[in-house]
């Protein structure tokens, strides 16, 4: 039920993290802040988790110590954004982020099922926008990964960048994260 | 492509129960005016002095017009249904000030919307949602057009935002009357509501 003719609340990430300390939130609720928004994670399938497990599995291989790669954990991605990724490459240790949530991972990548849609709209444009320099969906339905990369301004795109690049990368083929560029992950590895 | 354009990620739907207690959480600042309508937060937009001359012209009258044993509230907060608590710009109650001090009231005997920049939400959205909620009578004061809106009679319409919308609309200019239902020998002039 969109309300589509009044203007609806715009969250800033200080207010949904205020949000979150007083408990305003029920347990268990998964929700994420996109551009002011907050949205409800849709309850996960089998390939989905599946997936994210595959991937992060590949990723802990090819990034060693000196990064964290976190699975469905907060990013504190811009004034008006906290996203959970199904994946997040990020600079260090673990403890480095026990304050406050990291802000520019190396690498996010997305699951997509249903949401395919969101993931290459909405939410690919939000990472451009926030300089994300490498974004991957695994595309469950069409058994492919997209990497997108070169983020660009977009007057058109929901905000207003895009990325300008994109790579679609079968079972068969390899992907080499930017910030890993040796190492070669083959796509039939991440897929369920 | 194999797959729909259907977003999957859905804005969150707040209770009015959970609006209440991140009121009552301190959550939002002071000079922030929301109203819950059907699960969303929704701003209310500044308004000039018109909207807030419409106000004051419909309390006086509609006071005038119900006399003891009613209460006219200006944006108030209405405890409509689950996941709606709107504020909307007139709200008649039965009873006393004192008689809604533990809980908002909820079933208001008229409510009446003054609209200038809101029009589309007010006919849309905040008819359906009083329609489903059962307002039998409910006004708009048209400020585009200097003319008040009468919805009256509540029924399931699947095509509107809520599932419901109003069976009958009148609609009145200055030199017309108006009787709210539940004082039906009161007569106001629709020019005395209009600014």
């Amino acid at each position: 039920m969109v309300v589509s003719s009044g203007r609806t609340k715009h969250w800033t990430r200080v207010e949904y993290e205020r949000l979150i300390d007083l408990g305003a939130f029920r347990p268990g609720e998964r929700l994420e802040l996109v551009g002011g928004a907050l949205l409800v994670s849709e309850p996960q399938g089998g390939p989905h988790f599946t997936a994210i497990g595959l991937v992060e599995d590949a990723l802990r291989q090819v990034f060693g110590s000196g990064w964290t790669v976190r699975a469905q954990g907060p990013i504190a991605l811009d004034e008006d954004s906290e996203p959970e990724p199904d994946l997040a490459v990020v600079q260090g240790s673990r403890r480095d982020h026990s304050r406050s949530h990291p802000s520019h991972p190396v690498l996010i990548v997305e699951v997509a099922e249903s949401s395919l849609a969101f993931d290459r709209g909405e939410k690919g444009s939000l990472y451009a926008r926030a300089g994300i320099a490498d974004y991957w969906i695994l595309n469950l339905p069409d058994r492919v990964l997209e990497v997108y990369r070169d983020p660009v301004a977009a007057p058109h795109a929901p905000y207003r960048y895009r990325y300008g690049a994109t790579i679609t990368l079968g079972p068969r083929d390899t992907a080499s994260p930017l910030a890993a560029p040796t190492a070669a992950i083959l796509v039939a590895d991440l897929l369920p | 492509m194999s797959e729909v354009a259907r977003s999957p990620a859905r804005a969150k739907r707040w209770t009015r129960l959970e609006y209440e207690r991140l009121v009552d959480l301190g959550a939002f600042g002071p000079e922030e005016r929301l109203e819950l309508i059907g699960g969303q937060l929704v701003v209310r937009e500044p308004q000039g002095r018109p909207h807030s001359t419409g106000i004051r012209l419909v309390a006086a009258a509609l006071r005038a017009a119900f006399g003891p044993g009613w209460t006219i509230e200006a944006q108030l907060p209405v405890a409509l249904d689950e996941e709606s608590e709107p504020e909307p710009d007139i709200a008649v109650v039965a009873g006393g000030p004192r008689d809604y001090l533990s809980s908002h009231p909820s079933r208001p005997t008229l409510v009446v919307e003054i609209a200038l920049t809101s029009l589309a939400l007010d006919r849309g959205e905040k008819a359906s949602l009083y329609a489903r909620a059962r307002i039998e009578d409910y006004w708009i004061v048209n400020l585009v057009d200097n003319i008040l809106e009468v919805y009256r009679d509540p029924e399931a319409n699947p095509d509107s935002p809520y599932g419901w919308h109003y069976g009958s609309t009148v609609t009145l200019s200055a030199g017309d009357h108006v009787r709210p239902l539940s004082v039906p020998n009161a007569e106001i002039r629709v020019a005395d509501l209009l600014p």
